[in-house]
Formats: C-alpha cells, sequence, structure tokens
C-alpha cells in the first residue's frame, strides 16, 4: 500500500457517492470540452491568420470597392501579393441552407491565402477549362453530400443576373480542405469574371481586397498604411486582419466567448458547491479515522494531502471521461458544426481539473487537518 | 547500562498541571503531577473513571499537551513541541494500542499494520518484510488479507499490537488494551505485552482497570484525584 493507494482506498468507501461525484464532473467538463471545441472552430477566429489582410470599405461591409483600388494596393511598399473578391450569399434548395461564394481570381488567390485554405496549382488548374466551374470547401461539401462533377444551383439573396434571375449555376472541379482542421472551409471558391460579368449591378467592383504583407512587414502597420492611402478618396477603406475581421464579424451577432463562458462558469461553480459539501460531510464521517490516523503520527500536512489527493482523485477520473466524450463527440459531430479539440483546450481542461480539484479539496481538507485528535478519538 | 541517572528518567513528568474547562470553570485533573520512568520499564496505571488515566497516557503519547509543567520522553521535552514535531516524534518513537483497537475498516489486516510504515523512507519490499515479521510475531500470519470486521476481539487487538510495534519504537503506550476481551484473550494480549517488554525491552505503560493485568506489569501506579497514591512493585 501507497499514501496514493491509501487516498484512493478512501475514495471507494462510499461507491455511489464518489461515482456521483464523478458523474458530476464528468458532465461539468464534458460541456467545457463541447463548448471550448466549438468556439476553437470554424466558428471563432482562432483558426484565422493574423498575418492576411483585407481591406474593405469603411462604410460598411456590404459596400463594394472599386476595382481600382487593387493597383493602388498594389503599389503599396510591404506588400507581398494582393487578391479581390466578391461575395454572393444565397442558399441551396431552401431558404435556411445558405452558402457563400468567394468570387476570385483563382490565381491571384493562391498568391495570397493558398497554403491556409489549402489550394494547390493542380486543385485550381481546372478552374480554367470553363467560367462557370467552383472549388467546394469540404466542410461544405461534406454537409452538402457534393462531390466533383456535381452541378449545383445557387439562389442569391442580393447578387442578380442581368436577366433579373437570382439563380447561379455552378459545376464542382474540385474539393479544397483547408491547412488544418480548424481552417474554415463551409464557402465555396468561384471564378470572378463569370459573375462578375453576369451580375446586374456593381460590376467591376469587389467587395475585399486580401493582402499578404511581406514577412518583415508587421500587418498592422501596413493596415494603417493601406488605409491612409483611400483616406481621402470616394471610398475610404477600413483594413483588418482576417482575425479581427471574424472576431468582429462574431461580436455583431452575440459575444459569443462570453455566453460561453458564462456557461461553463456556471457549471463549474455549481459542480464546486455539490463537491465541497460532499467532501466536507465525508471528512466529518470519518473524523475518528483521521484521528486514529493522526495518532499513529500523520502530519497535519499528510492529513491535508491525504484528502486533497481525495478530492483530486475524482477530478481527473471524472474529468478525464467527460473529456474524453468530448473529444469522442467532435469525432462524431457533423463538420457543419466546426468542432475541434485542441491540444490546448486539453491543455486548459487540465489545468482547470487541477484548481479545482485543490479548491474544492481546500476546505474539507483544513477540517481534517484541524481535526483534534483527543476530541476525534472520543467520536467513536 | 552505564549512565544510570539518565535511564532512570526515560520519562520524567515535573509538577504537570493539567485542566479541562467545562463551561467557564476549569476542572483541574492533574496539579503537580510527578512521574520517572526508566527505560524497559512496564508500568500499569491503575485508578477510577476519571481519575485522568487516558489524559495520562495521551500525553505520554504527544496527543495532548499538559497546561504546565514539564514532560520529557528520552531526551525530548515534548511540552514545547509543535504540533509538527509531535506527530514526527510520534511516528518514531512510540506506538499506541487503543481499548477499541481502532482499526480503520477499510483497510486489511496487513495494510492497518503496513499505515505507520508509510511516514518512514522504506521500499514497499521492505514494508512488506517488517509487516509479515510483527504479523508473525503477534500469531497472525496468514491472515494478511482479512479485514478487521471479519475478526475477533482478540486477533483486532494482536492486529492493533502489530501496528503498534511495526515501526519499531522504544516506547508502547496501551489504554486498557484488554478492556472489552475476555479472559483468555486477554490473557495473550498481556503474554504479548510482557514478551514485548522482556525479550525486545520496550517501555510499556499500561492503562488497565484489571487488576490480573496490572500483575504482568514491573509495577503498578494508581491513580486518583490527580496523584499517585500508592506503588506496587513486582515481585
Ligand atoms: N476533552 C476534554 N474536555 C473536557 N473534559 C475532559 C476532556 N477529556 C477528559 N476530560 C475529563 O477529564 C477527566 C479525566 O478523563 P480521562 O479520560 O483521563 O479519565 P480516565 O481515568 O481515563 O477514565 P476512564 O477510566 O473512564 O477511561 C474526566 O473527568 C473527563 O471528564
Ligand atoms: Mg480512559
Amino acid at each position: 500500500m501507497t499514501f496514493l493507494q491509501l487516498a484512493r482506498r478512501n475514495t471507494w468507501r462510499k461507491p455511489i457517492r464518489s461515482l456521483l461525484l464523478m458523474v458530476c464532473v464528468a458532465v461539468a467538463f464534458l460541456i467545457y470540452g463541447l463548448t471550448a471545441s466549438f468556439t476553437s472552430g470554424t466558428q471563432s477566429a482562432v483558426g484565422a491568420s493574423d498575418d492576411i489582410l483585407g481591406v474593405m470599405n469603411a462604410a460598411g461591409r456590404a459596400q463594394p470597392l472599386p476595382m481600382a483600388h487593387m493597383a493602388r494596393i498594389a503599389s503599396a511598399p510591404g506588400i507581398a501579393s494582393v487578391a479581390y473578391m466578391s461575395r454572393l450569399r444565397g442558399f441551396v434548395d431552401n431558404e435556411r441552407n445558405v452558402v457563400a461564394v468567394s468570387a476570385v481570381d483563382p490565381g491571384l488567390l493562391i498568391a495570397v491565402n493558398g497554403s491556409e485554405l489549402g489550394l494547390t496549382p493542380e486543385l485550381i488548374a481546372p478552374l480554367g477549362k470553363a467560367r462557370d466551374r467552383v472549388l467546394v470547401g469540404r466542410a461544405l461539401a461534406e454537409a452538402q453530400g457534393w462531390s466533383v462533377g456535381d452541378h449545383i444551383n445557387v439562389t442569391a439573396f442580393q447578387v442578380a443576373r442581368e436577366d433579373g434571375s437570382r439563380d447561379w449555376r455552378f459545376e464542382i472541379a474540385g474539393i479544397f480542405a483547408g491547412e488544418s482542421p480548424s481552417s474554415d472551409t463551409y464557402f465555396m471558391i468561384a471564378r470572378y469574371d463569370y459573375i462578375n460579368a453576369a451580375r446586374a449591378r456593381d460590376r467591376d467592383t469587389a467587395d475585399a481586397f486580401i493582402v499578404r504583407p511581406r514577412r518583415s512587414v508587421p500587418s498592422s502597420e501596413l493596415a494603417a498604411r493601406i488605409d491612409a492611402l483611400f483616406a481621402n478618396s470616394v471610398a475610404p477603406t477600413r483594413t483588418q486582419s482576417e482575425k479581427q475581421f471574424l472576431e468582429a464579424f462574431l461580436r455583431q451577432y452575440a459575444d459569443v466567448g462570453l455566453i460561453v463562458d458564462l456557461v461553463v462558469g456556471a457549471a463549474f461553480v455549481t459542480l464546486l458547491m455539490i463537491v465541497i459539501n460532499t467532501m466536507v460531510f465525508a471528512v466529518r464521517e470519518r473524523t475518528f479515522e483521521f484521528g486514529v490516523l493522526k495518532s499513529l503520527g500523520f502530519s497535519r500536512t499528510s492529513i491535508l494531502s491525504l484528502v486533497l489527493t481525495e478530492t483530486l482523485f475524482i477530478f481527473v477520473i471524472g474529468g478525464g471521461i467527460g473529456l474524453a466524450l468530448a473529444k469522442l463527440a467532435t469525432l462524431f459531430a457533423p463538420p457543419t458544426l466546426g468542432l475541434v479539440f485542441s491540444l490546448s483546450i486539453l491543455v486548459k481542461a487540465a489545468a482547470i481539473m487541477l484548481a479545482l480539484g485543490l479548491a474544492t479539496g481546500a476546505l474539507p481538507a483544513v477540517n481534517a487537518m484541524r481535526i483534534s485528535i483527543t476530541a476525534a478519538l472520543k467520536t467513536r | 547500562m552505564t549512565d544510570s541517572t539518565k535511564d532512570e528518567a526515560y520519562i520524567a513528568l515535573k509538577n504537570v498541571r493539567k485542566s479541562y474547562k467545562i463551561g467557564i470553570e476549569p476542572i483541574p485533573i492533574f496539579s503537580g503531577l510527578d512521574l520517572t520512568i526508566p527505560r524497559s520499564d512496564f508500568v500499569a496505571v491503575m485508578g477510577p473513571s476519571g481519575s485522568g488515566k487516558s489524559t495520562l497516557l495521551n500525553m505520554l503519547a504527544g496527543i495532548d499537551l499538559p497546561d504546565a509543567g514539564e514532560l520529557r520522553i528520552g531526551g525530548n521535552r515534548l511540552d514545547r513541541m509543535g504540533e509538527t514535531a509531535r506527530s514526527a516524534w510520534r511516528a518514531h518513537n512510540m506506538g499506541i494500542v487503543f481499548q477499541f483497537y481502532n482499526l480503520l475498516p477499510m483497510l486489511n489486516a496487513a495494510e492497518n499494520v503496513e499505515l505507520p510504515l508509510l511516514l518512514k523512507p522504506l521500499s514497499a519490499r521492505e514494508r512488506r518484510v517488517r509487516v509479515g515479521k510483527v504479523l508473525d510475531l503477534v500469531g497472525l500470519s496468514g491472515r494478511e488479507k482479512q479485514y478487521p470486521a471479519m475478526m475477533s476481539g482478540g486477533q483486532q487487538q494482536r492486529i492493533g499490537i502489530a501496528r503498534a510495534i511495526v515501526a519499531d519504537p522504544e516506547l508502547l503506550l496501551c489504554d486498557e488494551p484488554t478492556g472489552d476481551l475476555d479472559r483468555k484473550s486477554a490473557d495473550e494480549i498481556l503474554d504479548m505485552l510482557r514478551f514485548l517488554n522482556r525479550e525486545l525491552g520496550k517501555t510499556v505503560v499500561m492503562v488497565t482497570h484489571d487488576p490480573q493485568a496490572a500483575l504482568y506489569a514491573r509495577r503498578t501506579l494508581h491513580l486518583d484525584k490527580g496523584s499517585f497514591v500508592e506503588e506496587n512493585r513486582a515481585a
């Protein structure tokens, strides 16, 4: 027997009670694991790049910028490459099945953003064969059940064709996977020249220019420089990193992170109360035994660590189960949810587990530590 | 033994005062108790209920402290030690045997005996060897895996003794070790204590109500109204 085994033996004194506590801990960490996977996935800005800049109209995202901006941005010092993009939002089959189409020059896009999107020259080559060809992101393709060669029809919300119709037909020429599982791939890439030639309004404009700064150039500095270029033009710009943009975009609807933190925080606080309460009672029940241990020469510190080990044990087992379930859920969840159970979530969860284990153990452990031997031995 | 004066006072209490507060009134238990016990003595302490026998034993174990006076055991001033120092002292210098055995119910016989060894820097192997040895000594080898609830009182008390001596302490304190046992089991336990005193040289202080038990000791102290009133020396 070791000290650790002694603590473990105490944990299993009341198996049902310990199991229930572990279930509580498991549920809390399952909630944590899922929500953290959610915010770290495509729904959040975590996977977004800090380097790449997006230049948009200062008057609002819905306002396009003249294509003439392109040349002036490209000539600014510190820029490695620039691409332009028009965004077309619409739906497939029914109005709730929303998809986004980015209309670009694939050759320019690959230079700016190719590695993040997982674009290769071989992948974009088939786009050259016909103007209505598109590349579909893997998350979108999997969610819709599309494969290469399929013909799809996107009904745009805004962008109408010259003939008044809002239906755009595309042929899927390939599927791009993104650089990592957290890359946003729930959209498709179409040819700008196709959409630009056919649309009724806003011809020869772009919704955004995408800029990759040169290696040594800080992106925030470059952003300020670009905005200065157009400060007095008819269409002033607002330049942000992709990450800043996404964060601002998410905050528009609600501070998702804050809500998640509140939910998870509430779960953890409840957990804290339950475990503290249970452990305080467990220690009180065993007052006599702690008295015996102390009479044998167990010090205050060893009694303290005995109880702390016991609560940590409950948290490590319960938390481990909860996180394993969360990981399992991310494996089986549909890709549209964009759950990513990253290593950093695991590390953070382990830290929380440790902190909560110690925090909940503290009060009962101090109680046990302070038990007077003579009084404890009388409780028999 | 070269230094007999030092040995004479392995345990020395000088002018020990102890009282308990019940309400506001402090009730004195000892008001100036003196006691010396030489090394390797076997002392029985008798006296009416409430005379302070357990209080005395608890002070000798370092789990209770005198209000005033000196409490010296083997050169250590227990009354001047902090709680942490006293638990370390307990772990290394004394074993304690209780009337109701005080075994931990979730541990089997071997694990109960092993408990004090967790406080020592021993390997699992060394611990196992030592536990085996003392279980053999108390005649319970082969019952390592048995839980206290499955044992008779006499067997449980033997486990209690094994636990008290497993760390090989010099001092053995017993508070009515046979108080809950039938005559036959009691005599077995008392034989064991006598063996530990005579053959292994342990200093034994035993509180008892049983005059027959006291006969096993080398001498008997009678405690009444806070002081020792008489002393019988065994022949
Ligand atoms: N923690 C305490 N608080 C208050 N009074 C106490 C406490 N412990 C002991 N006493 C009192 O001190 C006196 C001596 O108690 P002690 O337990 O030492 O007696 P004892 O001689 O062992 O008696 P018994 O033979 O019944 O075991 C008793 O009157 C008891 O009520
Ligand atoms: Mg008593």
